[in-house]
């Protein structure tokens, strides 16, 4: 720091304006939560997506009910709902939506960006981000990006309709109609994407930067919580997977505004339009492979920031230190750079050679291992801790098993064979929301109710959080485990009357395992059923969150879980430029139950009472405390 | 780094004459696609000249980050995460091509994903004009 | 609040900030052109066309590359002098830097304009395999004289109103019918309307009609004296076409169907509580794929929301009295049969298709495909470029200068061969099966004799453009030589485009990476022109951080160089 730029430090403690302290701030706990308020609503949108949807394939002869159709407006009930009832064109398009919505505006925004900005700098012991104008660039540009891809609802063409994957040919020719192709809502989709990788490049770069620039005093690599591990891992997944797709992006965005043919094959014909008007040689495996490039590391992207949560709440709630630290750091690296080099097992149906797939096959069963050593460690570091069960820790608990099924099913996809049989059908579409939903997102829960006390001052209401626990619980898996079933039995994943039309078939369509997808369908019900119940317990949630933060418990202590890692160690709620003194960091993050401490926490920041003048924050990691 | 002033001097008459030597080197990659003493492999444009011209060119773009981005003397976290980058960028070209030239065929997969077959034209397969 | 380490580096990593930054960013720069390289390679090696070798001219790509290295230099020049705390010589350079990028962009923006405006077209026609040869060159100017499309001579002429390029499609139309559900008319009504001017009228053949849902549910009134009504007027016979009246049928049309839709979902709600009361809830679907009963109930159920039905009519006719020639782009008409011809948005237009021949000054001719072709599928290649339209036509004159002009070009192979066979090599594709347009214009110099271009070729005065030619400085140069003049029959056009992205994939990626890396020049260049105007202050203040700055800059200036250096050999010269 100059000696100059230290004259103008008081300038930052002027009261700002409210559009400047709350809408363009550059405040990076602000803008976590900024972050966070849009995912959520994000999230809520794709979940309503999903309930239309999960209505058509369970009656598909029934008009939607009111409590879902009220909010379409009469003209675009007209043109997208046939007397009522959810057309295939419509379900498409909520499909690629609820995809989108979910994966690039939803769960990685309040995962990554949301937790990552809150927690991030707070537990390495920084004022704040590295780089704090382009956090607030990177928030705004995802906001312009979401909204641009969600405003095309409303567009004559209604939004994207090509799955969230976007495969050309589909993608390229759907919406060929619309003369000005910037107002066609496929087109619309391509540039929100790329206003979304924008952003999330430069968030990349900014975290990756804060990690290894802004750690306090003492906070070596391996004194470093395992959540900023998990979270400098995903910033290095985001940087380097997403520009690929950031290209295939722009390639199918001139694909439908130049009429160029990247994606589109020779051949092509349309019933309408006859012999399309494409030069051709085109490739849609192309797409794919840089589709997927992406695509692949970034489950990671989604996974990562909830291990990383989960991680933090269990040695807190377990009262003993995570356990293996040190095989995790290595497995959330090992598995960071494998993540690069599996992607084609989404593609083992397009007709690649049988030893480029056995090559992806190996890869992608390897990276089983260091999942499985992030998952058992965590598993075992339950063993033998005197585990208090607060809400943060009930929804860590059910993060474990319920990754664990999702991570599991996982494992027949990667083989190439099971694969043929399984590709898509319901059972990958269970598999993945097994990961994601009760998976992920049950992590981040156990997030919100963990830092909600450090956010607010306030504890969330323990009552309202176990209402929105178990119902939430059981209904996860009465929503996604028939679908494990129903694949099996062969459900193709984009029926969007639920497979219907076998029932007629009856015995015909019987499979290698003697079922028929008939004998099936009226699983369809319950887990519509199970959708709906679902949403109605996420309101809960949502009241807690609002009247927490008004009548909630006050916390007593600035550290109210009595933690180690340093976010606690600032004024509840943290104010600008973060900590009150001069940080330094002494140890470990998991200290618990130190036997030669009288507490059952050792705080990083704690200074050691014993033999003050040797103890010093040195810069080599300190072996005897890293490894307890 | 070239962070003190002598050291900076000095580097300004390598840079020029890094310069030059990309100069130089952009006319030899021009001479071998033009000159037809400089043709290497058969007449015209083959796979001999197009490993010349990608080798000219990694050499100057190696001129490039070594001198002009001195990476010649750069810190450790740097290479770690620029070399991160090329690493991935050859993932992703290698194994995309790769993917392409399996070693086991099948289908019609050598021309245009299998799409495309020059015994039947793929057009008007509806039978409308 | 004082974010550390923006000046100074951090001791353990000896780095600040912005430069952890700006490598890492790179470092995404470098997977993003690894993707678009990647498709580059993949679109390449997997083309089922032949891939345009060398098909650029390499003077502006070299002029650049010489730009973008000095640029390098200066740049780095420019934060050495920071170094040495020089403002003077800084600005100097910065400034050369910044000249650079100026000129880069404006060679980029000619080459980019001689390509828009360069047209290619593959024949369609008669012959044994798929390929039926591409003519390129310059699409020349037409007009419409006494209904038929005529070519303007007069290069004064070209951007006089009325005039458009001889590649458009004409149809004489004489009703328009507009598809009411698909609203987004306006990009070809605003066409239509221009081109009819004040001597066509375009009126509504009907009354556009719809009863009004009021009076429907008041009663008592029966369908033809609702519509009758004066209220269920929306638009008169007569109106003329107009975007405001087809918005107003538009409108009432989706506030009919709205209407409609909504009462059979009632009705529909209605019939699902009645049968679950019936049936219970087992396996209800199978009640609405088999049974009877249920078939029943929707049969009563459309009795009696049958009455109750707006029912707008979905499409709206407009007559062009007299018949307008529409001056459509091809690509405007997707499909057309003999009564009916459907614009991309639907509307269809009532007429036919006038005899439209493309005309074009051909610059090159390019049987590559053909031949390519032909060899996939066991057949001479000569045999399959004999038959083509190309070679087999006559014109207006009775002769076919692209004839004359392939006699030649034989002759000019005959003498490559025997010249390259003495140093053991053989002829490259492109010397087989293309004239280029500097042997176009050297042909047509020598009156297009064969004799006298085998001399010629053999005394090496056969008009040769070499890398200096100023005239063909970004391709065939239609302002100074005159080219064969062709007129291509509508039939025998097939797919044709301006040597845009959308002509092939080599076009298509040579348009996205070197776009994407305009951008990048354009973004550096803002950034470093920030410096250098707005810099003095923080120089003032703290020169370090400024040398800073300039260093980040010129490291993605660098980069940005990096770039140019393997586009420049991969676009240009492979």
């Amino acid at each position: 720091m100059s000696a100059d730029s230290h004259d103008h430090h008081d300038d930052h403690h002027h009261v700002l304006p409210f559009w400047k302290k709350y809408l363009f701030s550059t405040d990076h706990k602000t803008i976590g939560i900024q972050y966070g308020l849009a995912a959520g609503a994000f999230l809520l949108f794709g979940f309503f997506l999903m309930i239309v949807m999960r209505w058509s394939i369970a009656y598909p002869h029934e008009p939607l009910p009111g409590y879902l159709s009220w909010i379409f407006t009469d003209g675009w009930k007209a043109r997208w709902l046939d007397d009522g009832m959810v057309t295939g064109e419509t379900y498409n398009m909520f499909g690629a939506m609820h995809g989108t919505i979910m994966v690039f505006l939803g769960v990685v925004p309040l995962g990554f960006a949301a937790f990552g900005n809150y927690v991030t700098p707070l537990q390495i012991g920084a004022p704040d981000m590295a780089f704090p104008r382009l956090n607030m660039a990177s928030f705004w540009v995802y906001l312009a990006g979401g909204i641009v891809m969600c405003m095309s609802f409303f567009m004559e063409s209604g939004a994207a309709k090509s799955g969230w994957t976007n495969y050309s040919p589909l993608a390229g020719y759907a919406d060929r109609q619309i003369v000005n192709q910037f107002l066609a809502g496929q087109t619309q989709w391509l540039i929100g994407l790329v206003l979304l990788i924008t952003s999330s490049l430069l968030g990349a770069v900014n975290f990756i930067t804060t990690i290894i620039q802004l750690r306090a005093k003492g906070l070596t690599w391996m004194r470093l919580p395992f959540f900023v591990w998990a979270m400098l891992v995903t910033g290095f997944l985001l940087l380097l997977a997403f520009p690929p797709l950031e290209a295939a992006g722009i390639m199918q965005l001139m694909d439908r505004v130049t009429g160029s043919s990247f994606f589109m094959p020779s051949g092509l014909f349309s019933k309408e339009d006859g012999v399309l008007d494409i030069s051709g040689s085109g490739s849609p495996l192309l797409f794919q492979h840089l589709f997927w490039f992406l695509g692949h590391p970034e489950v990671y992207v989604l996974l990562l920031p909830a291990i990383a949560c989960v991680a933090e709440i269990i040695p807190c709630n377990t009262r003993k230190p995570l356990w293996g630290y040190k095989p995790m750091v290595w497995a959330v690296i090992v598995l960071g750079f494998l993540s690069f080099i599996v992607w084609a097992h989404h593609m083992y149906l397009t007709g690649m050679g049988p030893v480029i797939s056995t090559f992806f096959q190996t890869t992608t069963v390897l990276i089983s291992v260091p999942s499985v050593i992030l998952l058992t460690s965590m598993i075992i570091s339950l063993w033998g801790g005197s585990i208090r069960f607060t809400m943060p820790m009930i929804w860590a608990a059910a993060f474990l098993p319920m990754f664990g099924i999702g991570g599991l099913t996982g494992l027949p996809l990667a083989f190439n064979l099971a694969d043929l049989h399984l590709h898509d059908t319901y059972y990958v579409i269970g598999h993945f929301h097994y990961v994601v939903a009760p998976g992920i997102l049950f992590g981040l829960f156990a997030g919100v109710y963990h830092w909600y006390p450090k956010m607010t001052g306030r504890f969330m209401d323990n009552f309202l959080g176990h209402l929105h626990f178990w119902p939430s619980l059981i209904c996860m898996n009465l929503l996604f485990f028939p679908m494990l079933t129903q694949g099996m039995a062969g459900f193709h994943r984009r029926w969007y009357n639920g497979g219907e039309g076998y029932i007629e078939k009856g015995a015909e369509g019987v499979n290698v395992f003697g079922i028929t997808v008939a004998e099936q369908i009226s699983l369809n019900e319950v887990m519509t059923g199970a959708a709906i119940a679902l949403a109605i317990f996420q309101l809960p949630f949502l009241i807690n969150m609002f009247v927490s933060y008004f009548w909630g418990k006050k916390v007593t202590s600035d550290n109210p879980w009595d933690a180690t890692t340093l976010e606690w160690a600032t004024p509840t709620p943290p104010g600008h430029g973060n900590f009150t003194f001069d940080i330094a960091v002494y140890r470990g993050p998991y200290e618990y139950s130190r036997p030669d401490h009288d507490e059952d926490f050792f705080p990083q920041w704690e200074e050691p009472k014993r033999s003050a003048p040797t103890e010093e924050p040195s810069e080599k990691p300190d072996k005897e405390t890293t490894e307890a | 780094m070239a962070d003190s002033i002598e050291e900076v001097k000095k580097a300004k008459k390598l840079y020029m004459f890094i310069g030059l030597l990309l100069f130089f080197f952009t006319v030899i990659t021009v001479m071998v696609a033009s000159v037809e003493w400089l043709d290497f492999g058969g007449h015209g444009f083959d796979g001999v000249d197009a490993t010349i011209g990608l080798i000219i060119a990694a050499f100057k773009a190696s001129l490039v980050m070594f001198i002009f981005m001195h990476l010649n003397h750069e810190r450790p976290l740097i290479y770690f995460l620029y070399g991160l980058g090329l690493v991935m960028a050859f993932f992703c070209i290698w194994l995309i091509g790769w993917s392409k030239s399996d070693p086991i065929q099948y289908g019609n997969s050598n021309r245009a994903d299998g799409f495309y077959n020059p015994d039947k034209p793929a057009t008007n397969v509806h039978g409308h004009d | 609040m004082e974010i550390p380490f923006v000046v100074n580096a951090r001791k353990d990593t000896g780095l600040f900030n912005s430069k952890v930054g700006i490598w890492l960013f790179l470092a995404s720069e470098v997977t993003l052109f690894g993707g678009l390289f990647s498709g580059y390679l993949f679109l390449r090696l997997y083309a089922d066309y032949p891939w345009p070798e060398r098909a650029l001219p390499v003077l502006p790509g070299l002029i650049n590359t010489f730009v973008l290295i000095g640029s390098s230099v200066t740049v780095v020049f420019a934060w050495a002098a920071l170094k040495m705390r020089e403002w003077r010589k800084f600005q100097i350079y910065m400034g050369i830097t910044l000249a650079c990028a100026a000129i880069f962009m404006v060679l980029k923006g000619i080459e980019y304009n001689a390509k828009f405006h360069h047209q290619a077209v593959q024949i369609e026609g008669p012959g044994p395999v798929q390929g039926k040869g591409i003519l390129e060159g310059h699409v020349h100017y037409a007009e419409i004289v006494d209904g038929k499309l005529t070519e303007v001579k007069d290069k004064d002429r070209y951007h006089d109103e009325g005039v458009f390029p001889a590649n458009r499609i004409l149809i004489k139309a004489s009703e328009l019918t507009f598809v009411l559900k698909r609203p987004a008319h306006e990009a070809y009504v605003r066409e239509i309307l221009k081109q009819a001017g004040d001597d066509h009228e375009i009126t509504l053949v009907e009354d556009y009609r719809v009863p009004n849902e009021d009076e429907l549910h008041a009663g008592g009134k029966n369908r033809t004296q609702l519509l009758e009504s004066e209220k269920a007027l929306v638009a008169k016979s007569g109106s003329e076409l107009s975007i405001d009246v087809l918005e107003d049928m538009e409108d009432a049309f989706l506030d009919a169907r709205a209407h409609d839709k909504d009462i059979r979902t009632d009705f529909l709600a209605a019939s699902w509580d009645w049968i679950r009361d019936e049936k219970g809830d087992d396996d209800l679907a199978t009640y609405v794929v088999e049974k009877d009963i249920w078939k029943e109930r929707r049969k009563e159920d459309a009795e009696k929301f049958g009455p109750l039905m707006l029912s707008a009519p979905g499409e709206v006719t407009f007559k062009v009295d007299p018949p307008l020639i529409l001056v459509m782009k091809p690509g405007d008409i997707p499909k057309s049969s003999k009564e009916q011809i459907k614009l991309r948005d639907d509307t269809v237009v009532k007429g036919e298709v006038l005899p439209s021949p493309m005309i074009m000054g051909v610059d090159a001719i390019d049987f590559r495909h053909t031949a390519m072709r032909a060899e996939a599928e066991g057949i001479d290649p000569s045999k399959a470029i004999e038959q083509s339209w190309i070679l087999t036509h006559t014109d207006s004159h009775g002769g076919n200068d692209l004839k004359k002009a392939w006699d030649c070009h034989m002759a000019w192979l005959r003498f490559q061969t025997e010249r390259l066979e003495k140093k053991g090599r053989v002829p490259t594709d492109n010397d087989k099966y293309r004239v280029n347009w500097d042997e176009m214009i050297a042909y047509q110099k020598l009156d297009f004799i064969p004799d006298d271009v085998y001399k010629a070729a053999s005394e090496d005065t056969l008009y040769h453009a070499g890398l200096f030619e100023l005239k063909g400085f970004a391709g065939a140069n239609h302002k100074e030589f005159d080219f064969p003049h062709v007129e291509i029959p509508r039939k025998n056009v097939g797919f044709e485009s301006t040597f845009t992205p959308k002509w092939n994939t080599y076009y298509a990626i040579y348009f996205t990476i070197t776009g994407l890396h305009g951008l990048h020049v354009i973004g550096g260049a803002l950034v470093l022109g920030y410096y250098l105007f707005f810099g003095r202050k923080m120089y003032d203040s703290n020169p370090e951080w400024l040398a800073n700055r300039v260093e980040i800059g010129g490291l993605f200036w660098h980069f940005v160089d990096l770039v140019w250096i393997f586009l420049f050999p991969i676009l240009y010269l492979m």
